[in-house]
């Protein structure tokens, strides 16, 4: 389920590395919390012309997803590590990104009953018992079973396995980490009360924590595996085969029909879904190159391209005013941030350490740096009105966490400088840079990966603005840095290469950031570490967090301090969009809308 | 003539494993590795250097190295990190789609180039020629990555004649249907990859015809009245091949290698964006039997051009 990538802003014209934002869960409705958009788009298209019935039963709804390569060809979820194949399979899930999906979510991907499974959480018992329901089945007809919903943890925990799925925090499952070392055949903590092949499986853990409430979060896994069809498989080998990459089984409203290697997916509806029956009887799915997907919209090629997939600014500059399309979007599941070099990660301890005499310790520099820069305008020059200044670290997708009254970094040179002056940073023997308050000189190096020209001009403002207010800054390096050697250098152990980088985070629809910034996060490249900090997240997901008001508030509290401290600083948010042609009908890519595929239907044979 | 093949044969074996040492070496030379993509924060490093030492990753090169050309001896190229299924595998799964779409770009290309190199020769100077001339080097000057899009743009999305995806239909079915929608992918990228690259054996052809047409044996054969159309056809056209054949070779070394720029603009799956897309991946397995594949079919197409040559032309027969 867990497909996110880390968030490339760098997507080449020629692109050849697509690893951005994808999510597990589409998302919210509501286009609230979107308000520093130049567009406003809504979540969903409402045509109101009446359905065509015949067109709807004869003809094809025609997908795109973009990409600029072929997609892997990994339908299951557990295994597949990339965004293309979880959109070209994604017709094989209630929802967009739910392929095989155990539970439904509300807008605030907070999991409800009615899906394939019901979940509840048992806190005394330290238990959570997925149920499936009566009719669950798998396209081919068979039943869905309690080992189908177990099957899934000994794939991802298996010592051969090829997935990536597996963090210490299934460790908290009895008899997982037994289990994942190989010194145990099975995992003892998931037990079957009316057998394997009944309707109930119950998950054993040493703790429960708030988070099992929401999709996405990383203890319960939301999918399921047919255990049957694929048990005869060395797991090891699970990825290649046939199973998984030619004739998958699905759980959804669709089931596939044929795949093209690389190139295409086609979809009919699987009589076997417990659902409401897909009203749509063809769909296929097919990959545009990225360079050509503004062309075949406005050539009324494709019905809509596959929600969640990567849309550019450019691309939504070119088709904004394409005559059969309506533009369709709400704020992506992901950010950009600039992240500051403050310490270490210590690997013996295993800890990420500050460091209290490191070049971007001083609070002030940082907030300073960051009023410098004016994020509002080159997000309207260069976003394109699809992205804009983000004023937390946690974007507006979720609703009830996302703090609207932040006011983040608007751009303020006065209260730049007055920071640096008051904080010793000044400009001394008629130097034109500022050194720190020491009196030695100070050179500030900027981290940046290569991308767009738009991205190279983005790095420049940015450069000129701490120019402005008399920082010595330079890209870190002399320019920009191609991907892999990006975060080669910023998640070494310790490095004084960068100073500032600014990057990306794709999110799950569980925000709990702990493992980005937490005091043992690896991912924690820019080594912030405060015991408040610390405190305030643990908030997030302790007892009182069981309860909503208290979580929302700790969520709140932390993207504040997060705010203050400056170490780690919100870039931009940014629209997930899609162009649906207007003779599709039911569209609607918000979270709530459990239905999304059966929801649709068409109000003509033709596209134009 | 056997011997010289042998002894090229030979040759070979050094240059194949110095090749594949150096490739494996300055694969693993650049920064980042199969799983730097994989970074988010729900993805543990744990597993990631869990399926890093797993594949070996942690080992020293030479055992690396070791292992990988052990393997290779048991036919086996590895699995790719990216894909999740064997090398040889997703290689087989390209291979057909790029060899058909460069087999009939070399086709149509000298179909093209052929007749008109000689034209242009024959009319040396005269307004044909000068046409000739202009288009070659207008076609030449152009990017073709350019020329890709601007083709896809009108052909297949303003006037809709061919279609702009894939390899395949996705509704095809059965024998017949599968090979006409096979070919019908591969005609556009096809037309404009030939239509914009006829420079070379234009411009070869024509100054060979030039040479020819002054050469004594073909004065010889004007004055014994051969008529002209017998002399352009088997007096000076098959002595003008000579390059063109020696081209040949390399040509069909080409056929692997896949365009970058056609399989990105047609969304086409094959060699050339299997290759970039594993160096951006750093799919250090794919990135290697890649380069191994390319180094041996450039050799053995140096190979075939040279034995082409010594056909046509026996004078450069090696003994």
């Amino acid at each position: 389920m867990d497909k996110k990538k880390l968030a490339l802003s760098a997507v080449a014209v020629l692109a050849t590395l697509s690893l951005a934002a994808c999510s597990s869960k589409s998302s919210s409705s509501s286009n609230s919390g979107t308000s520093g958009a130049s567009v406003k788009l809504s979540a969903s298209y409402k045509n109101t012309k009446a359905t065509d019935k015949s067109a709807t039963k004869n003809s094809t709804l025609k997908l795109a997803e973009p990409n600029d390569s072929p997609f892997q060809g990994i339908s299951d979820p557990v295994l597949s590590t990339n965004a293309e194949d979880a959109d070209v399979f994604s017709p094989g899930g209630d929802t967009p990104g739910n392929i095989n999906g155990l539970f439904r979510t509300d807008g605030n991907f907070k999991i409800i009953d009615g899906g394939l499974a019901n979940q509840k959480i048992d806190r005394k018992a330290k238990t959570v018992t997925i149920t499936l329901r009566k009719n669950a089945k798998w396209s081919n007809g068979d039943k869905v079973t309690a080992k189908d919903i177990e099957y899934p943890y000994e794939v991802i925990a298996n010592k051969n396995t090829t997935s990536q799925q597996y963090s210490a925090d299934y460790n908290t499952i009895k008899g997982m980490a037994e289990y994942h070392t190989g010194s145990a055949k099975t995992i003892s903590g998931i037990t079957f009360p009316d057998g394997q092949t009944g309707r109930t499986a119950v998950i054993h853990l040493s703790k429960v924590t708030p988070a099992m409430k929401y999709a996405g979060n990383s203890f319960i896994w939301s999918s399921v595996e047919p255990y049957n069809y694929i048990k005869n498989v060395p797991i090891a080998k699970l990825a290649s085969s046939k199973q998984v990459r030619k004739d998958p089984l699905f759980t959804g409203p669709y089931k596939l029909d044929k795949v093209v290697e690389g190139e295409s997916t086609t979809w009919s509806p699987n009589k076997y879904y417990y659902g409401k029956a897909p009203q749509i009887k063809h769909i296929s799915i097919n990959v545009v190159s990225s360079n050509n997907i503004d062309k075949a919209i406005q050539s009324n090629k494709y019905d809509f391209t596959v929600p969640n997939s990567v849309m550019r600014g450019t691309d939504y500059k070119q088709i904004k005013n394409t005559k059969n399309y309506k533009m369709v979007g709400q704020a992506a599941l992901s950010y950009g941030y600039f992240g500051f070099n403050v310490g270490h990660y210590d690997t013996k301890t295993q800890k990420n350490v500050m460091d209290k005499n490191s070049k971007m310790s001083n609070k002030s520099l940082r907030q300073a740096m960051m009023y410098a820069l004016n994020l509002d305008a080159v997000n309207k020059k260069f976003g394109n009105g699809i992205t804009w200044r983000g004023n937390t670290l946690i974007p507006p997708i979720f609703k009830k966490y996302w703090d609207s009254s932040a006011k983040g970094y608007p751009m303020n040179i006065k209260k730049a400088e007055q920071l640096l002056d008051k904080a010793g940073y000044k400009k001394r023997n008629g130097s034109k840079w500022r050194s720190d308050p020491k009196g030695k000189p100070l050179t500030i190096n900027f981290g940046a990966m290569t991308g767009t020209s738009a991205q190279a001009a983005e790095y420049q403002d940015y450069l000129q603005q701490w120019r402005k207010v008399g920082l010595n800054a330079k890209l870190a390096t002399g320019k920009t840095m191609e991907m892999n050697s990006f975060y080669s250098t910023i998640q070494k152990p310790k490095q004084n290469t960068v100073d500032i980088y600014a990057a990306a985070w794709s999110l799950s629809s569980e925000p709990t950031p702990t493992q980005i910034y937490g005091e043992d996060a690896t991912y924690n490249m820019g080594h912030f570490v405060t015991k408040k900090n610390t405190q305030l997240m643990s908030n997030m997901n302790n007892e009182k967090a069981w309860n909503d008001t208290y979580r929302t508030k700790a969520f709140k509290q932390w993207q504040n301090y997060m705010n203050e401290q400056a170490a780690v600083v919100p870039d931009n948010f940014s629209y997930n969009w899609s162009p649906v042609n207007k003779r599709v009908k039911g569209f609607d890519m918000g979270a709530a809308n459990q239905n999304f595929w059966t929801n649709l239907s068409l109000t003509s044979s033709s596209l134009k | 003539m056997w011997k010289t093949i042998l002894r090229r044969f030979l040759i070979m074996i050094p240059e194949v494993i110095i090749l594949s040492l150096l490739v494996f070496l300055l694969a693993k030379a650049m920064p980042g590795d199969p799983f730097t993509g994989s970074i988010n924060p729900k993805a543990d490093p744990q597993q990631i250097k869990h399926l890093m030492r797993m594949n070996g990753l942690y080992d020293p090169w030479y055992q690396q190295y070791w292992n990988w050309v052990v393997h290779l001896f048991h036919g086996n190229l590895g699995n790719s990190y990216q894909y999740q299924e064997p090398v040889t595998r997703l290689i087989e799964g390209r291979a057909g789609n790029t060899l058909w779409l460069a087999l009939f770009t070399m086709i149509l290309t000298y179909v093209f180039a052929l007749p008109m190199g000689v034209f242009a020769g024959r009319h040396e100077g005269k307004l044909p020629d000068t046409i000739i001339r202009v288009y070659t080097y207008v076609t030449y000057c152009i990017p073709f990555f350019v020329i890709l899009v601007i083709g896809i743009w009108i052909f297949g999305y303003v006037l809709g004649w061919f279609p702009t995806t894939g390899s395949i239909s996705s509704d095809a079915t059965g024998w017949l249907h599968t090979v006409g929608s096979r070919f019908y992918h591969i005609l556009l990228p096809g037309l404009l990859g030939a239509l914009f690259g006829t420079v070379n054996i234009v411009q070869y052809l024509r100054s060979e015809v030039i040479d020819a047409k002054h050469s004594d044996y073909v004065r010889t054969a004007r004055s014994k009245g051969v008529p002209n159309r017998d002399i352009y056809l088997h007096h000076i056209f098959r002595n003008s091949l000579l390059p063109i054949a020696a081209f040949a070779g390399y040509s069909i070394t080409g056929l692997l290698n896949g365009s970058i720029f056609t399989e990105t603009v047609f969304s086409y799956p094959g060699m050339g964006l299997l290759f970039v897309n594993s160096i951006s991946y750093r799919d250090y397995t794919v990135i290697t039997a890649l380069v191994l594949i390319y180094g041996i079919l450039n050799l053995l197409g140096t190979l075939l051009s040279d034995i082409i040559l010594s056909i046509v032309d026996p004078r450069i027969r090696i003994e």
